[in-house]
């Protein structure tokens, strides 16, 4: 091979900014992820607003798995439904166990499925999250998760259920997991068991009729 | 990752002046330009851990193939138009989040059919490593599209696998064990001496514009592979620090409360037998957090085998006792994008070893050019000096 010439000037500058640019995106990158995971702190406060632009929503993300402390209770969310007949009587169902339904699919399954595991305890907390105590939606986004969770319990309930219903209510049991015997034996507070916690939430209009 | 790099070094860059130096560590401060130099070298023109790339090319596509025809039964209910997350509650939240999906441009339950099945073939194409840079935006596409359709039914697992599919977009994961380097193999073994040289100025402007080309895709695939280096790290970092403010994980009780969870118990005889030793579970605790909040620190030394060997263990434990293989799966993967490509290398020959000795008819000699080996093969940058 003959011996070979420079590049042409343009093109080695383009190079040039092309490495640059590559180098600098890395950099501003990883910063501006380093800042959205770790907690608050001045600087991330004082880039909010650009560590917002830059990594959301694609580059979202919270590693606190299982962490600080892994959920210490189980949740058993079941649903009753209400139907009116043409003659105005009212029929309240018995309660049905949504999360049942999980757990048995749950059961020696390898590779459980994202509706199992993710779907109605995800629902859930979302719904903490918006709601908080009280049920009352106070934003855009408590209403869509309520509707979701509604959702969530008409599909199931129409799944396993026959008959017309025309609202829904949910309850919720907190089901503390029992700390394990040797750590209560060191602390004797710690072992008295936490009370089951049973929360009502309101009767829902059934938006979405689902039949089975 | 840069250590696999140097280190395999010698046996493909030929005597290049800056290179002692940068092995034999700064012995004197004047070497330090020296040391930047190869350094910048190394980022323009080798491009760092291909095998390791393709590693997570491999590992992710076949993830979400998995993941895909797992949900097949669920595909309408997580994605589809049926599902509890309607379309209209996907689209008002796409309007205040700024997500978006090629989900939900039509509400047609054909459409999402014919969706799922492109995603399904994109999957598969991506894992096979096909024309694997436009392959891999199209993957890209589907990842967050369908991540985002369901976000309200993702995991770590998924987010995992969404950032790394993104990052694989800028780095060349297929230049190993994909279909494109088989391609380019067989081309360039049967096209040798086609090939006529062109005419001399358009000659010379082309391998201008070719080593231009090169030396950009390099850069972007070097700093790919260090900005998933670095989510990696900052992964567990996070993940080890939160564990380290938790009461349960500081008195060794954690893990009780894990395996006691309804929906991450598939086996609840053997998270129940798990559950009585509780000193094992106590262990067990404190490795966990010592190990994520060691990772990354011992990636630059050797400590970082029995590290990631430990990880490996502890990912396969949550496979098993929580059911989570998808979130499991992701996490090995990328660990497995820490292990040099000498250690490929070697796999690599292994098969070839095992795949010779078995089944030596159905092999024919130039199907076994498959790997790469390591002393004698020049590195995938021919470069016109």
């Amino acid at each position: 091979m003959q011996a070979s010439s420079e590049p042409p000037v343009v093109l080695k500058a383009a190079v040039h900014v092309a490495v640059i640019l590559c180098l600098a995106t890395a950099l501003v990158h990883v910063l501006l992820v380093f800042l959205q995971v770790a907690p608050p702190n001045p600087l991330s406060r004082q880039y909010s607003r650009q560590v917002n632009a830059w990594v959301f929503p694609l580059f979202e993300q919270n590693w606190r798995l299982f962490a600080p402390d892994p959920e210490s209770v189980n949740r058993q969310i079941s649903a009753r439904t209400m139907h009116t007949a043409p003659d105005g009587t009212v029929h309240v169902s018995g309660w049905f166990d949504l999360g049942a339904v999980d757990t048995a699919a749950v059961k020696h399954d390898p590779f459980p499925s994202h509706t199992s595991q993710n779907m109605l305890r995800r629902a859930w907390t979302s719904y903490l999250e918006t709601h908080g105590g009280d049920d009352r939606p106070r934003s855009q986004r408590a209403l869509m998760i309520q509707q979701y969770l509604g959702n969530i319990a008409v599909d199931r309930v129409a799944a396993h259920r026959t008959g017309a219903f025309e609202s829904i209510q949910l309850r919720v049991i907190t089901l503390p997991i029992a700390a394990p015997p040797a750590a209560s034996g060191h602390s004797p507070g710690a072992a008295a068991p936490r009370p089951t916690d049973t929360r009502y939430l309101p009767w829902w209009k059934v938006a979405r009729h689902a039949t089975s | 990752m840069q250590q696999a790099e140097q280190t395999s070094a010698p046996a493909t860059t030929p005597s290049r002046p800056g290179h002692g130096a940068e092995r034999g560590s700064a012995r004197t401060p004047q070497r330090m330009p020296d040391r930047i130099g190869t350094l910048l070298t190394l980022l323009l023109e080798r491009p760092i851990s291909l095998y390791a790339a393709a590693v997570l090319r491999i590992g992710y596509g076949f993830l979400y193939l998995a993941f895909l025809l797992r949900e097949f039964p669920h595909r309408n209910e997580i994605w589809g138009p049926g599902s509890p997350w309607t379309p209209t509650l996907a689209r008002q939240l796409f309007d205040q989040t700024g997500w978006v999906s090629i989900l939900t441009l039509s509400d047609s339950r054909a459409y999402f059919e014919v969706c799922y099945a492109a995603a399904l073939v994109t999957s598969a194409l991506f894992m096979l490593g096909w024309r694997t840079r436009a392959v891999s935006v199209l993957f890209a596409v589907v990842v967050t599209s369908f991540h985002a359709r369901a976000i309200y039914m993702t995991d770590g697992g998924d987010t995992l696998i969404l950032l790394m599919v993104l990052y694989l977009v800028v780095t060349a994961c297929g230049r190993r064990w994909s279909l494109d380097a088989r391609r380019t193999r067989l081309r360039a073994s049967a096209v040798k001496t086609d090939r006529l040289p062109l005419d001399q100025a358009s000659g010379e402007l082309r391998r201008h514009l070719r080593d231009a080309r090169l030396t950009v895709i390099t850069v972007l695939h070097n700093c790919g592979m260090l900005v998933i280096a670095a989510q990696v790290c900052f992964l567990y970092g996070s993940a080890g620090l939160y564990k380290v403010q938790g009461a349960a994980w500081g008195n060794g009780t954690a893990l009780h409360y894990a395996l006691n969870l309804d929906v991450f118990q598939p086996w609840p005889e053997l998270s129940a037998m798990a559950d009585e030793h509780d000193v094992l579970i106590a262990i067990a605790c404190y490795l966990t957090v010592l190990l994520q909040v060691a990772f990354p620190f011992v990636l630059f030394g050797r400590l970082k085998y029995p590290v990631l060997t430990m990880l490996l263990g502890m990912h396969l434990g949550i496979a098993l006792f929580l059911g989570l293989p998808l979130f499991s799966g992701a996490m090995i993967v990328a660990d497995a994008a820490f292990l040099p490509d000498r250690f490929y290398r070697y796999l690599g020959q292994l098969w070839r070893l095992t795949t010779q000795r078995d089944v030596p008819r159905h092999h024919p000699p130039q199907h076994l050019g498959h790997q790469p080996l390591p002393p004698t093969r020049a590195l995938p940058v021919p470069r016109g000096r």
